[in-house]
């Protein structure tokens, strides 16, 4: 029996271990105060999303020909005149992906270079739990972003539904694991890497390339094709856009929705695996606190 | 249960080095390895302050990391409180309270108070016990008057405090900072010591790395003292300094001297070494003398000088510090 333990020991009961959910909670509400702290941020939210479809519009509005010949062409491959939602469908999910991935990207980075990645490592929580946190508050950003692009594109670009807009908001919801998955595993290669700005503009690029982001998936190679169909941001656009632009019911999109959760259970697995191995990886090499 | 707080056994850490100009295509196995922590082993006591006083680079952080559960050992053990800080990581962390980076572990872009309940939440620390100990803390540290200020706008004193009130918030019987008083002014690195004694009043065990040895003399209750990776000496501060009673430095003033007296002196078995200069501006001899066996020998000295009627005008008698004990054991200085 040893009573010096006792005796020295400061608090005589331990704390009991931290609930994920509150920790959770925690993690959101550190981010949002930071965040809005620098209310400059605020103005990009509300400049982007009418100003970054600009280029693109307008150019399919130039090469749309006299008499909107070209409208034909881009109708019969997408089975839309309006391309103008055509595209801002598009850009909208590009959008959320990009600050998905900055996000991630430099949140994690950031505590990394600032020494606070390790203060939280030291905590007695599962590391997921950080994910986990940043991604709610990422979510809560994007859906703010993706409401004030809205009502934006109704009062700029004269954006209609067509469809049904609780149907256009379960496709988003069934994105969001896929999406997060891909963003944890992003996390992870930036832990290794320790380099944000190369990788997300890799990630973005192959998804401005391979998700049809301003045109109709119909005008690529086979092969490229091959390669849209393993991700998962080309089925949000799809369905997105059937719904809102051509009114597709639920049935009709039935199968992408189905997709989309499959890749969210593979991806987010996935995405917590990888978090997990470098997390092993990076107490090897010590690289949580490298600047 | 262990009478230790903290054990470690033949602890190794060794990174592995990448070639940085390698091609990605014509990546080789021409890895390097570096040892920074080289078989080390050692026990803090429960309720005592273990300085840990080295050089930069001398592999402080690394070995208080592989406490702490951020790195993982090449290999060897560590225990905290008997429990095998591999196998039981989140028990382990509920026990420690650890600064690594001083100001730069919490966010400057949230204030004090912030801070603080954002760690207290993350130590499962949540409403009205969580207000009650930071309340308790902000005072403690004296931040209260501007915790609601963001931590940016403190000076580098209230950062490591606030640094500090982290590590405490949940009230972790084993306390590990690293270099807590780097960067301040000696005002506040004085504040910061006092804090850190009254912790150990408070029964918490401290392990510390500094490479200031007055603030390992003083605060420490056992040092030690590593360089390149392995503790080259291990015990008290007296003890570190009287081992080193060996080799006094013992400096005259005198008003003559000549090569004579010196043989005579050099007779004296303990004597090891005689320096003399003459200072021209003052007139007077200085002479500087290693002994090497204690205090016998200087009874000796006294007499053989005053015998062939030398006057002593002064008379320095220089105590050894754990600096002098650093050099004595790697032949360099601490401050290199
Ligand atoms: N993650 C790492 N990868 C490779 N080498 C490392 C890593 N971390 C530390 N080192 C090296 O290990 C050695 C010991 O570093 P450590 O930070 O433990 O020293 P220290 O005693 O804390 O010194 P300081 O007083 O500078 O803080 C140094 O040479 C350092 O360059
Ligand atoms: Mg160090």
């Amino acid at each position: 029996m040893d009573t010096t333990y006792e005796s020295i020991r400061v608090s005589s009961k331990a704390n009991a271990s931290p609930s994920i959910l509150i920790a959770i909670v925690y993690i959101f509400k550190k981010e949002l105060t930071q965040f809005l702290r620098y209310p400059s941020w605020f103005v990009s939210m509300l400049i982007w999303p009418v100003l970054f479809p600009f280029g693109y519009v307008f150019t399919a509005k130039a090469l749309s020909g006299p008499a909107s010949s070209g409208i034909n062409t881009f109708s019969a491959l997408t089975g839309t005149t309006d391309y103008v939602s055509y595209m801002i469908i598009g850009t909208t999910m590009w959008m959320w992906v990009n600050w998905m991935l900055w996000g991630f990207g430099s949140s994690l980075r950031r505590e990394q270079v600032l020494g606070t990645l390790e203060s939280n490592w030291l905590c007695p929580i599962p590391k997921t739990t950080l994910l986990f946190g940043y991604s709610f508050f990422q979510l809560l950003y994007s859906f703010v972003f993706m409401g004030i692009s809205l009502i934006e594109f109704m009062l700029f670009y004269n954006f209609r539904f067509t469809g049904n807009p609780l149907l256009a908001l379960l496709i988003i919801v069934a994105s969001i694991p896929s999406i997060y998955g891909i963003g944890f595993i992003f996390a992870s290669i930036i832990m290794w890497v320790k380099e944000a700005n190369s990788m997300v503009f890799l990630v973005r690029g192959v998804i401005t390339v391979f998700c049809g982001i301003t045109y109709p998936l119909a005008i690529l190679p086979n092969w490229m094709k091959g390669v849209s169909s393993f991700i998962p941001v080309t089925y949000s656009i799809r369905s997105l856009r059937a719904v809102i632009s051509a009114g597709a019911r639920i049935g009709d999109v039935r199968t992408d929705i189905m997709i989309l959760l499959l890749f969210g259970v593979i991806l987010m697995t996935l995405g917590i695996l990888a978090f997990n191995y470098t997390q092993k990886k990076v107490k090897e090499t010590g690289s949580l606190g490298h600047y | 249960m262990s009478h230790y707080a903290i054990e470690v056994q033949d602890l190794k850490k060794e990174f592995a080095i990448k070639k940085k100009n390698v091609s990605f295509w014509k990546r080789r196995k021409e890895n390097k390895s570096f040892v920074a922590v080289n078989d080390i082993s050692f026990n803090v006591n429960k309720g005592e302050i273990f300085g840990f006083l080295g050089p930069n680079g001398a592999g402080k952080t690394t070995t208080i990391k592989m406490i702490s559960t951020l790195l993982r050992p090449t290999c060897g053990k560590i225990l905290i409180n008997g429990l095998d800080v591999q196998k039981n990581s989140m028990e382990i962390l509920k026990n420690l309270g650890t600064v690594l980076a001083g100001e730069r572990s919490i966010y400057w872009k949230l204030t004090g108070r912030e801070n603080l309940k954002y760690f207290a939440a993350m130590n499962g620390i949540t409403g009205k016990k969580a207000k009650e100990k930071i309340d308790y803390l902000l005072k403690r540290f004296s931040l209260d008057k501007r915790a609601d200020e963001t931590v940016e706008k403190y000076s580098t004193g209230m950062k490591q405090r606030i640094a500090l009130a982290k590590a405490l918030v949940a009230d972790p019987p084993i306390v590990i900072l690293d270099e807590p008083t780097s960067g301040l002014d000696p005002q506040s690195a004085r504040n910061l010591r006092e804090i850190i004694l009254e912790f150990k009043e408070e029964g918490r065990t401290i392990l510390l790395t500094t490479h200031y040895m007055e603030e390992a003399d003083q605060l420490s209750d056992r040092i030690a003292i590593i360089d390149h990776g392995e503790i080259i000496a291990l015990d008290t501060p007296k003890n570190l300094k009287r081992s080193l009673n060996k080799s006094n430095t013992i400096t005259f003033e005198l008003n003559r001297w000549n090569d004579v007296i010196e043989k005579e002196l050099q007779q004296i078995k303990s004597i090891e070494n005689i320096n003399s200069y003459f200072d021209e501006n003052n007139r007077k001899w200085e002479v500087k003398v290693q002994i090497n066996n204690g205090n016998e020998t200087i009874n000796n000295l006294i007499t053989t000088i005053t015998n062939s009627n030398i006057k002593i005008n002064n008379f320095k008698f220089e105590e050894p510090t754990l600096e002098d004990v650093f050099i004595n054991l790697t032949g360099k200085s601490l401050r290199e």
